[in-house]
């Protein structure tokens, strides 16, 4: 029998169903005025709600529905993390290191992530890339980007 | 006759080298994203953003025009060559296409598909032309109730077109819209949803959200599924000529491709996508010999790839006339042009009407440079569909980082970036389709603007809006198209319209 994956979904509509009800409330703080003289809550008041609504008749209709979604293999979770890192480290080192060293490290880690095989090609790409970044941005765009320690 | 002088003074202002060179960069990259499997015009359209921003809202407007126009050339390469679609709206493409390419046909498909498409492109800039500043004209006379309507009708059909669960496009609109409360209101300078941020006080930026939403999960949606090298067929230069039946059999699915694209532009939704559709059904309703669709019929080739490129001009009319994107691609536009300080909308034609004309002299150029540019580098184009993911996402992952990051010079605006492509993966893995959601951030604004300014003028009396015809017919249909969809029978489509690719 294959496996199934819908559990994070019903929580994430749940979830929703909460950041309904909470905007709502949280708008009504901020005044609702009246229909003659709107306040600034009143439009995010209905949001709000309509947000709750739309999430508890999703919600109802999942409980409902047979689950159909395929998991998401360990594979698959494992390359989800590593690229939402290395992502998440680029913006942690580049004021650091500047932009050339860790575009260059990034890159060559998205590559191995990915599987491109030998260390020669995701050098090569990663190299191409830091180069095609230097002259878009620093001599195309005269964007200024911090070239931290290394730079 | 004033017409034609603003037509010639937009091809004066168009011949200028940063113009020609942004027409000529923008279709070379949407061929190439047409081409390429995974990220889809929208997405690029996005990483252009900040690449826009040095020159004026006219080059970027074109520069943006020229991927979505080129992705709906460059799709057909691969449909044709590879039975790959290239982006959504060349699925249809694949049926006959990819057949007429078995048959040895392939120069021919291709070669009509090119001619086609000038075509239709010709015919949709001419419709966007003429139809554009008469609409515009009598927008002006529009009222704060109008465009809450036009919104409210916009967002209806919105929800129900873009989505398999019409109640998942209309939570995605909702969801944007709030977002857009984020930060100080306009009309009363009240922070909102900042709980004491500086960073939130101005809400968040749309190119982080739209770059995570479209670019990033992108990424992250290939970069986890298996990759299967597709086999191209080579085409070459000297195979692409129709013969003379094949040329009198395209002529009519061309021109009606062109007209009913169009129209159908001027749906909100995926609307490029659902004119290949309903093109190609027509094309077979009508056809004397429907036997032969899906077995190599140039009719099923030719029409829908007409009709997905005038549907990129029929949509142009509703951003630039109302200020309104009934799809995603326009409301990158939108918001690129609102980060150039120009606004959209009927008074474009009163206060920037340069903008709209230059932008119409340089689609002519930009059609021209695409027939050149595909007919004879077809083959080219060809091989790059087999370049490997492993070597092209990190290069785009990178292009995400840096482009974000140089707009504003925020890292905030990254890890913002960041969370909605995670956020946007498994939206996309869940099927909660992405455009309604930014559609909802860009119209946000407008829409509280337009309701309170209605509540205001009407004194909370919402029954005056009877006295509004256009208010209450637009109101009125979107009452009408809900009860349908109550009412009329569930019926699955076979569209199946991968998300981020389909607008």
């Amino acid at each position: 029998m294959r496996r199934v994956y819908r559990k994070p979904e019903t929580f994430f509509v749940l979830f929703l169903l909460v950041l309904g009800v909470g905007i709502s409330t949280i708008s009504w703080g901020y005044g609702f005025g009246s229909l003659n003289k709107p306040g600034p809550g009143l439009y995010p008041f209905f949001i709000g709600l309509a947000i709750a609504i739309f999430s508890l008749f999703i919600l109802i209709a999942e409980f409902r529905a047979d689950p159909v979604e395929p998991a998401l293999d360990r594979a698959g979770v494992t390359k989800l993390v590593f690229m939402t890192l290395t992502f998440s480290l680029w913006i942690v080192a580049m004021p650091l290191l500047g932009y050339v060293a860790v575009t260059l490290l990034a890159t060559y880690a998205f590559c191995k992530i990915m599987k491109l095989e030998g260390w020669r090609k995701p050098l090569a790409v990663s190299a191409g890339t830091t180069l095609f970044i230097y002259l878009l941005f620093d001599h195309w765009l005269y964007i200024d980007l911090p070239r931290g320690l290394l730079g | 006759m004033e017409g034609f002088a603003l037509l010639y003074s937009g091809f004066v202002n168009s011949f200028t080298t940063v113009n020609l060179v942004a027409c000529f960069v923008g279709a070379l990259i949407g061929t190439l994203v047409g081409v390429l499997p995974g990220l889809g015009p929208t997405a690029t359209m996005v990483l252009m953003l900040p690449f826009t921003l040095p020159y004026g809202p006219t080059t970027g407007l074109i520069m943006l025009t020229g991927v979505w126009y080129g992705a709906m050339y460059g799709g057909s390469t691969t449909s044709v060559l590879v039975n790959i679609p290239g982006e959504a709206a060349s699925v249809v493409t694949c049926i006959d296409g990819y057949q007429m390419c078995r048959q040895g046909r392939a120069g021919s498909a291709l070669a009509l598909v090119a001619m086609g498409s000038f075509v239709a492109g010709t015919i949709g800039i001419l419709g966007l032309q003429f139809f554009a500043p008469v609409l515009g004209n009598a927008a002006l006379s529009f009222g704060p109730p109008e465009f809450l309507c036009f919104m409210i009708l916009a967002f209806v059909l919105l929800s129900n077109l873009s989505a398999e669960a019409p109640l998942k496009g209309a939570l995605m609109i909702a969801l944007g819209l709030f977002l857009s409360t984020i930060g100080i209101t306009p009309m009363d300078s009240y922070p909102r949803f900042t709980f004491g941020s500086e960073k939130l006080m101005l809400g968040i930026d749309f190119l982080p959200v739209a770059v995570g939403l479209f670019g990033v999960s992108e990424i992250l949606k290939i970069a986890i599924e298996k990759y299967v090298k597709p086999v191209v067929n080579q085409v070459r230069l000297r195979e692409l000529y129709p013969n003379r039946e094949e040329m009198r059999r395209s002529i009519g699915p061309t021109l009606r491709g062109s007209i009913l694209g169009f129209f159908v532009g001027l749906l909100p939704g995926p609307c490029t996508v659902i004119s290949t559709f309903v093109a190609y059904a027509l094309e077979k309703r009508i056809s004397k010999t429907p036997h032969r669709f899906g077995h190599g019929a140039v009719e099923g080739v030719v029409a829908p790839e007409s009709a997905n490129n005038s549907a990129v001009m029929g949509s142009m009319i509703p951003l630039l006339t109302l200020g309104i994107p009934f799809a995603a691609p326009s409301a990158i536009m939108l918001a690129g042009l609102r980060m150039h300080n120009v606004e959209p909308g009927p008074m474009l034609f009163v206060t920037n009407p340069d903008v709209f004309w230059t932008f119409i002299a340089a689609m002519y150029l930009g059609n021209l440079m695409l027939l050149v540019l595909n007919l004879p580098l077809v083959g080219a184009f060809a091989r790059i569909a087999v370049i490997r993911p492993p070597i092209l996402m990190p290069i785009i992952s990178l292009i995400c980082l840096v482009g974000v990051y140089s707009v504003r010079n925020s890292l905030f605006d990254v890890w913002v970036m960041i969370a909605a492509g995670v956020v946007g993966y498994f939206l996309r893995r869940w099927k909660y389709p992405i455009a309604p959601f930014i559609i909802g951030v860009v119209l946000g604004p407008t829409t509280e603007n337009s309701l309170r300014q209605t509540l205001l003028m009407f004194k909370g009396d919402v029954s005056l809006i009877v006295d509004r015809p256009l208010s209450i017919t637009l109101l009125a249909l979107a009452a009408a198209f809900l009860a349908y969809k109550f009412m009329a029978p569930q019926k699955t489509y076979a569209l199946q319209v991968e998300e981020g690719k389909s607008l």
